[in-house]
């Protein structure tokens, strides 16, 4: 058509425009989002995060429970490797020894000194202690049942000190290196958080599809359901049930106990969503014209129903995590989750309100960094998902 | 007394997609008391000049540097309206002297407020009115557009009256400032083909009335025909053609006119076929070079037609196309 | 042999449910009332009115796609014979191959998530058709080739297309299962005037290739006069007229049909016509006047018009009109 350009541009430009017009819907989605270049950075820092979750063990030093405090460093301060100092340039990262005192020079309070001339060198991929991957035993009425699984075992980490320890974010008050009870902490809210959602969405693709597929008194009665679990009172009810766990119970069914709860919780307002959509999606002409050839509603909400949400579904998802998050950590923080010493966000935040701490001890707050960057990263992508999603609003007339 | 002067009016926008050209260079003027008919398919650019007169347009709109729209207020100096910047400049321009009805009355009514207050508060804006007088005022407008029980209607909501009478209320609301020149924005597309009987009958009478000029945009060339003096025809973004309406339709001189008015049903002539023009109008993004129309005219000469842009040809008195094909006497050499 | 009409439609009433009132009688409204209408084998039926005429509805309850409250249809081909009214669900499945419904919107009509191919096969798929996905292939192309579609567009997906073609990618999913009856529900009315003509000729030429039957519901009376050969008028749900196309646009009976005919703005600046201006709104469908429906609005309303409702009176050979005065308002047109 355009007779100015050459033929080879002529050419490309075709490419560009079939493959535009041979584009899927998600492909459409994708091509916006990469455009957006907020949504791509916090895109790239979720996946960073997630994978420091994920592979939190090879990357700790330090086995983040008791087992691997540092009595010879409570409350250190964070180490930062250098490369060069007074004493010259080393090609390898290099921390200094450190050792303590106490006396009544000090009010008998344990004073870290640093040894400038003490190097110790970081060297990577060493041997620490061992980690697996598949690492859970189930614990049933009888012993037949009990379930006991290790496996994936490993005990290399990525760096490591030849004397000492190296505690990147500092220590805490028994010794625990921060570092590694961050890294774990990031799993554990994943997996909470994963959990509590994956129940919510469940709960609402059932509740909130068929209010929305449906209508009429299906979708009166589910609805007020859904009303009156959503006006129960969060915090009290959390309080309640933090009352009612046993103490006896292991973290790990702490754990699975609040992420269902959480679950439980949440999934109104998913429901809700989905309801809407279906709704909406249900008198779209084209879902007419399929019904006027006689599709079973099956073929309809396969077909037409089911992908017209999938986008706005994975959205939803997307946005609902980071108040997952934001609920267990506030409620760990507060003392009704996960306690110590379980490592999450919001139980390595449970120290951080003490004045001692925000006067002598302020790496405690790296975790809380953490956090506000793993939220903003959710609902950054959450947006740029939701605006290269939005309406395939093609101009009309 | 020449109300409106528009000068090479090009309007871009940035878009994710790049630059769009939505209005090329269109020139027109308007004298007071005259209705001219802006008319054109989707894609035309007809609303965005609209909306540039009242500089309407979304923040993303580009006005190239030449262009210049003037608009003649009485003995005052003409008002430079792409050059008002600020809120209060624009209050002139906006509800003051000029007006606008849009297509949906829907949208020009907030939902939740009474029509009459939305009326009262207009004036008191801009005429410096007493809210009893303008009271007085819009009740009066109501009942002059041929709504019955106008003072009972002031203080109804907009979704308590029907479509026609809406579009006669939004009508009533865009008079009651008096403005010289009214816009009106497809306002009848959406009313039933009796009602839009009746509100053309309205607007013709307001003309007469009130001696305001009016820019209407429809793509209806019938309603044109009987309200309009003049017509301009535009087709993606370019002005083709302008002229008297009896000029235009019954001698157009552009082959996108032409086609245009073979393509309309009409009831008087039953048995001719219905002749399309072929082809689809092109997006905005793929504007085609030279003359916009070349993709789609029966007449097009390649080599010359595609590559560059059509001069405004005289064809009659007031009378001008932007083709090749026009000869010095009106009308596309065959 | 007079062949019998495809449809026939006697009494028919198509009442809504508008809101449950739990203390006091239902509100409902009648779109459709007492509605009596033959529309012949191979016809380019039209069906006009404004809003709030039934005109949609009408056509909807005829593809069973809105339930049917009153009166019966029938639909006769040369294969079978159904009463709409009461469809089992066998004859219901059998009846979705031979009608179909072109929809107004292009945009909206087009699952935005499904390649063309997909779209046109869907009929096919839903209604196990075809053998196989070859045979399926096939007929998908041949429909789209008929629809004068662009072939390699079939892997594209609807945002690619524009309005027109849209429009053809709708027409060729109507008809890619065959059927007899095709109701077009304002299919030219969304479409830029330029590119109208393009799918009026489309369908024109469809009929007479597939010898389908067409109910064309519109309210632009222009392009109705020039495709279909037969005409109905409706008015709040109910049938005004109905007539041979030109003898309903030159010698119209019913007020009405004469008020809708003079509104069309006519292209010539010096023929302002004497349009008959009708006063006052078109009542809510909610609250429907006694008597003749359109009396409030007649120029000639009398009292009997106010109280008692007309019935069907023929006029000429398939031209019916329902007024009571007609044949006295059957003045020589005034001359100009």
């Amino acid at each position: 058509m355009t007779t100015t350009t050459t033929f080879e541009q002529a050419n490309s430009d075709q490419k560009l425009k079939e493959a535009y017009f041979t584009a899927s819907q998600g492909q459409l989605i994708w091509a916006r989002f990469k455009s957006d270049r907020t949504a791509m950075i916090a895109g790239f820092a979720l996946i960073f995060m997630i994978l420091l979750g994920i592979l939190a063990p090879p990357l700790s030093p330090y086995d983040p429970s008791i087992a691997g405090r540092d009595k010879a460093y409570e409350n250190g301060a964070p180490q930062i490797p250098k490369l060069w100092d007074e004493n010259g340039f080393s090609f390898r990262p290099f921390i200094y020894g450190t050792s303590r005192i106490r006396s009544a020079k000090t009010n008998f309070r344990w004073v870290i000194t640093t040894n400038r001339q003490d190097r110790r060198y970081v060297h990577f991929f060493v041997k620490g202690w061992e980690y697996s991957f598949l690492n859970f035993s189930w614990d049933f009425p009888g012993e037949t049942f009990d379930v006991n699984v290790k496996a994936l075992t490993f005990s290399t980490h990525l760096f490591g000190v030849d004397k000492g320890g190296v505690h990147l974010f500092g220590t805490d008050a028994s010794g625990k290196d921060i570092f590694s009870r961050t890294l774990h902490a990031i799993f554990t809210s994943l997996a909470v958080g994963t959990l509590g959602v994956l129940i919510s969405f469940v709960l609402a693709l059932i509740i909130g599809g068929a209010a929305g597929y449906f209508g009429g008194r299906i979708d009166s009665v589910l609805q007020m359901i859904t009303d009156a679990v959503r006006t129960v009172p969060a915090i009290p009810l959390f309080m309640a049930l933090a009352a009612f766990i046993p103490d006896e119970w292991s973290s790990e069914m702490r754990f699975f106990f609040i992420s269902v709860i959480l679950g439980l919780v949440g999934w109104p307002t998913l429901a809700r969503r989905i309801r809407t959509h279906l709704l909406t999606e249900r008198h779209q002409e084209y879902v007419l014209a399929a019904k006027l050839c006689g599709a079973s509603p099956n073929h309809i909400i396969r077909k037409h129903l089911l992908p017209s949400f999938t986008s706005y579904i994975i959205v939803d998802l997307m946005i609902s995590f980071p108040y997952a998050v934001r609920s267990e950590t506030a409620l760990s923080f507060i003392g009704l989750g996960l306690k110590d010493p379980v490592n999450s966000l919001g139980s390595l935040m449970q120290n951080v309100s003490q004045a001692d701490v925000l006067l002598n001890y302020q790496w405690y707050f790296i975790p809380v960094i953490f956090f506000i960057a793993f939220v903003l990263a959710f609902v950054f992508v959450g947006d740029g998902l939701r605006d290269a999603a939005d309406p395939y609003s093609d101009k009309s007339k | 007394m020449t109300l409106l002067n528009v000068e090479n009016l090009t309007v871009q926008f940035d878009t994710d997609e790049g630059r769009i050209t939505a209005v090329d260079n269109v020139s027109f003027s308007l004298e007071s008391g005259q209705v001219m008919g802006l008319v054109g398919e989707s894609g035309s650019g007809k609303s965005v000049t609209a909306k540039a007169l009242m500089q309407l347009n979304p923040r993303n709109a580009v006005y190239n540097g030449q262009s210049k729209i003037s608009l003649t207020l009485l003995d005052d100096a003409p008002i430079d309206v792409l050059s008002l910047k600020t809120a209060k400049e624009l209050k002139v321009v906006r509800g003051g002297a000029v007006s606008m009805i849009f297509q949906e009355p829907m949208a020009s009514f907030a939902p939740a407020i009474t029509i009459g207050k939305q009326m009262v508060e207009q004036l008191v804006l801009h005429k410096n009115l007493t809210k009893a007088q303008a009271k007085k005022l819009s009740v009066d407008m109501l009942d002059r557009v041929g709504i019955s029980e106008a003072d009972k209607r002031f203080d109804q909501y907009a979704f308590e009256l029907s479509g026609g009478m809406r579009q006669r209320a939004m009508i009533a609301m865009a008079l009651s400032t008096r403005p010289k020149l009214l816009i009106a924005d497809e306002p009848t597309t959406a009313l039933d083909v009796t009602i839009q009987a009746q509100v053309i009958d309205l607007m013709k009478d307001i003309v007469a009335e009130f001696g305001m000029g009016i820019i209407f945009i429809t793509h209806d060339l019938g309603v044109i025909a009987q309200t309009a003096d003049k017509i301009a025809v535009m087709y993606l973004g370019e002005l083709v053609e302008q002229g008297s309406v009896r000029d235009v339709i019954r001698t157009p001189a552009h082959p996108y006119t032409q086609g245009l008015l073979n393509s309309l049903p009409k009831l008087e002539d039953l048995d001719k076929p219905l002749t399309p023009i072929p082809g689809d109008i092109p997006s905005p993004l793929e504007r085609p070079s030279g003359c916009v129309f070349h993709t789609r005219c029966p007449q097009v000469s390649m080599g010359r037609c595609n590559v560059d842009i059509p001069p405004s040809v005289h064809v009659k008195d007031g009378h001008k196309a932007s083709c090749f094909l026009i000869g010095d006497n009106g009308g596309p050499k065959l | 042999m007079i062949e019998k009409p495809l449809i026939s439609a006697k009494n028919l009433s198509v009442t809504f449910l508008l809101g449950k009132n739990i203390f006091g009688p239902k509100l409902t409204i009648q779109a459709v009332a007492d509605v009596t209408m033959d529309i012949p084998r191979k016809s380019f039926f039209g069906l006009v009115g404004e809003s709030g005429s039934g005109k949609t509805t009408f056509g909807r309850a005829l593809l069973n796609a809105v339930p049917i409250s009153g009166g019966n249809v029938q639909y006769n081909d040369d294969e079978v014979s159904y009463h709409l009214e009461r469809l089992t669900k066998a004859e219901l499945k059998d009846y979705r191959k031979r009608s179909q419904l072109i929809f107004q919107d292009p945009y909206a009509a087009l699952s935005p998530r499904m390649t063309v191919r997909d779209i046109i096969a869907e009929p096919l798929e839903v209604m196990g058709l075809m053998g196989s996905r070859e045979e399926t292939d096939e007929r998908v192309r041949e429909i789209a080739e008929k629809c004068r579609l662009n072939l390699e567009h079939l892997r594209r997906f609807p945002h690619a297309f524009s309005g027109g073609q849209r429009q053809r990618i709708s027409i060729a999913r109507a008809l890619v299962s065959n059927p007899k009856f095709v109701v077009a529900d304002e299919s030219v009315a969304a479409l830029d005037v330029s590119i109208q003509a393009d799918v009026l000729n489309l369908l024109k030429d469809l009929q007479n290739e597939l010898e389908l039957t067409y109910l064309f519901i519109s309210h632009d009376l222009s392009v109705v006069a020039h495709v279909c050969d037969n005409v109905a008028v409706m008015y709040l749900g109910r049938l005004v007229e109905t007539a041979p196309t030109r003898d309903l646009f030159f010698k119209p009976r019913h007020p009405y049909t004469k008020a809708l005919l003079s509104a069309i703005p006519s292209l010539d600046p010096d023929h302002s016509g004497n349009v008959q201006k009708l006063e006052g709104e078109i009542p809510s469908p909610a609250s429907v006047p006694s008597g003749c429906t359109f009396h409030t609005r007649c120029p000639h309303c009398n009292d009997i018009c106010k109280t008692v409702e007309p019935i069907v009176e023929p006029v000429a050979e398939g031209h019916n009109v329902v007024c009571h005065r007609w044949k006295e308002l059957e003045t020589p047109e005034p001359a100009n």
